[in-house]
């Protein structure tokens, strides 16, 4: 296992905003909630988001996180194949679908390019379609020997402030507000991190109809700012 | 366990219905025809036209509901070049549980050249309802499938709630025998507390979800087109080569209208039992 310092500075740099997979371009529908009027201040962006992460999208990526990872821990190619398909083949819409696929592209060109290791290649030869970013970020974090843990609590970190950020551009909302969200957001995060940890595969799920809804909205919205 | 508890258990477990339908067909000289039909149980399925290039076929569950511990499977195979539509003679409903699941199985299998249209008439979730389904479909590369399935949580018309409950809805669909859309709905614990959420269903409590295969944004703006005359709130999306179709509604009666305009828009008709 690798020593505390080194796990964090790697996690830090990969789920840094900087990291170059595009997330300041995806806002889950949350765009389409903005402009609906479902989303209209902070209190609502705040309970919307406790949703989406507790009992929606955030959740089961959650629960493809920490399989993922322990698939590459477990040398089970045959349940990292299975894994990843499920994983690509959950999303509810279009949008959803790239969100999640094109920042999985991403991250393994841009982390097979600067942080290599055996498990994404191992990943790469396992499964041939497209790879989701829960499955991208945990089989990067196994690989260098990082526990689940941290690698998913820094993940779903980065995954609600990008979503928090991306309210507070549409909104929109001062930078301290938003702070103040990405605060409040912490126990929910870590419920839902306890969560995956215990869930098995085959309970994965959610309900978020209205957000799935709010994502295929947001196709065909006139003037927006987010690919999602 | 105590004798008495292992007894009444054992009583318990007995009295618990279960139902099964394998059901195949077959094309011949042009028309859709029987193949095979295995019943056991409450579960019947029934064939009110004559063979026709689409078949509809009808399910009735003689049980006349689905309470916790019960078990139904459903085989439905469409083979080589058929035409198959199926549904149900009447709105499921899934009793109040006092502990176990009630399970539903349900696997489609759609051959080359084949369309099937899965077109059950609503599940009826009562307060206290646990239910358990999978829905499993296979389909040969160029095989068609068009499928809606709609839920209600609660007897609207008595102002029943589901105040607690449980919904696991299991959802595989493969083409070719590649994964192309999978979800699991899970909604367990205080579901009307759940549903009253702005991302859940805003208070609603009626969902529906249609799937068709192969779908493209051509349906898709078919729905969208729609959009304004709907009571509740439609969303339309494509991707992997199918559309997906979600509704959500303030109750049963407007889900179903919203269906039927879907449905009567994607399709160009419904099955006969919907209207009667």
């Amino acid at each position: 296992m690798r020593d505390e310092a080194s796990a964090l500075y790697r996690l830090m740099a990969w789920l840094s905003p900087a990291y170059p997979v595009g997330a300041f371009s995806y806002s889950s529908g949350i765009e389409w909630a903005v402009e609906s009027g479902d989303i209209g201040d902070a209190p609502t962006l705040g309970r919307w988001l406790a949703v989406i992460l507790a009992q929606g999208g955030g959740l089961c990526d959650a629960v493809f996180f920490v399989h993922a990872h322990r698939a590459i821990d477990a040398n089970a190619d045959g349940a990292l194949r299975e894994l990843a398909e499920l994983a690509a083949a959950f999303a509810p819409s279009k949008e959803r679908h790239l969100e999640t696929t094109a920042q999985g592209r991403a991250f393994i060109e841009a982390t097979r390019a600067a942080w290599p290791c055996a498990a994404l290649d191992r990943l790469a030869a396992t499964w041939d379609g497209p790879i989701a970013y829960p499955v991208a970020v945990a089989v990067a974090a196994a690989g260098h020997g990082i526990a689940v843990e941290p690698a998913l609590g820094a993940y779903l970190h980065a995954v609600t402030a990008n979503l928090i950020s991306a309210g507070v551009r549409l909104i929109p909302l001062g930078q301290t507000d938003g702070q103040r969200l990405l605060a409040a957001s912490e126990p929910i995060v870590a419920t839902t991190a306890a969560r995956a940890l215990t869930t098995p595969l085959d309970r994965i799920g959610g309900a978020a109809f209205r957000a799935d809804i709010a994502s295929m909205r947001h196709e065909t919205q006139y003037t927006r700012l987010f690919r999602s | 366990m105590t004798t008495v508890a292992a007894k009444s258990e054992t009583i318990f477990a007995a009295n618990r219905a279960f139902g099964s339908v394998a059901f195949a067909v077959k094309s011949a000289g042009g028309k859709t025809r029987r193949a095979a039909v295995h019943e056991a149980g409450s579960l019947r399925v029934r064939c009110p036209g004559a063979p026709a290039a689409e078949l509809e076929a009808v399910l009735i569950n003689t049980a006349g509901g689905i309470a916790g511990g019960d078990r139904f499977a459903l085989d439905i195979a469409a083979g080589r070049g058929t035409r198959l539509l199926v549904t149900t003679a009447a709105a499921e409903k899934i009793y109040r549980s006092l502990g176990p699941d009630s399970l539903i199985d349900v696997r489609l299998d759609v051959a080359a050249g084949a369309s099937l249209a899965w077109l059950p008439q609503e599940t009826i979730l009562f307060d206290r309802a646990r239910l358990a389904r999978t829905i499993e479909v296979d389909l040969a590369a160029d095989a068609r499938l068009f499928l809606a399935e709609a839920i209600v949580f609660g007897r609207t018309g008595m102002g029943e709630a589901v105040e607690e409950g449980a919904l696991a809805d299991r959802w595989r669909v493969r083409r070719d025998g590649r994964l192309i859309y999978a979800e699991t709905v899970r909604l367990e614990g205080e579901i009307a507390a759940r549903l009253a959420a702005p991302p859940v269903a805003n208070g609603g409590i009626a969902i529906a979800t249609v799937l068709i295969a192969p779908g493209d944004d051509a349906l898709v703006a078919n729905v969208r087109a729609l959009q304004d005359d709907l009571a509740g709130e439609v969303g339309a999306s494509a991707w992997n080569g199918i559309a997906v179709v979600r509704l959500c509604a303030a109750d049963g009666a407007a889900l179903r209208r919203d269906l039927v305009h879907v449905m009567t828009a994607l399709r160009g008709g419904l099955p006969r039992i919907w209207t009667n």
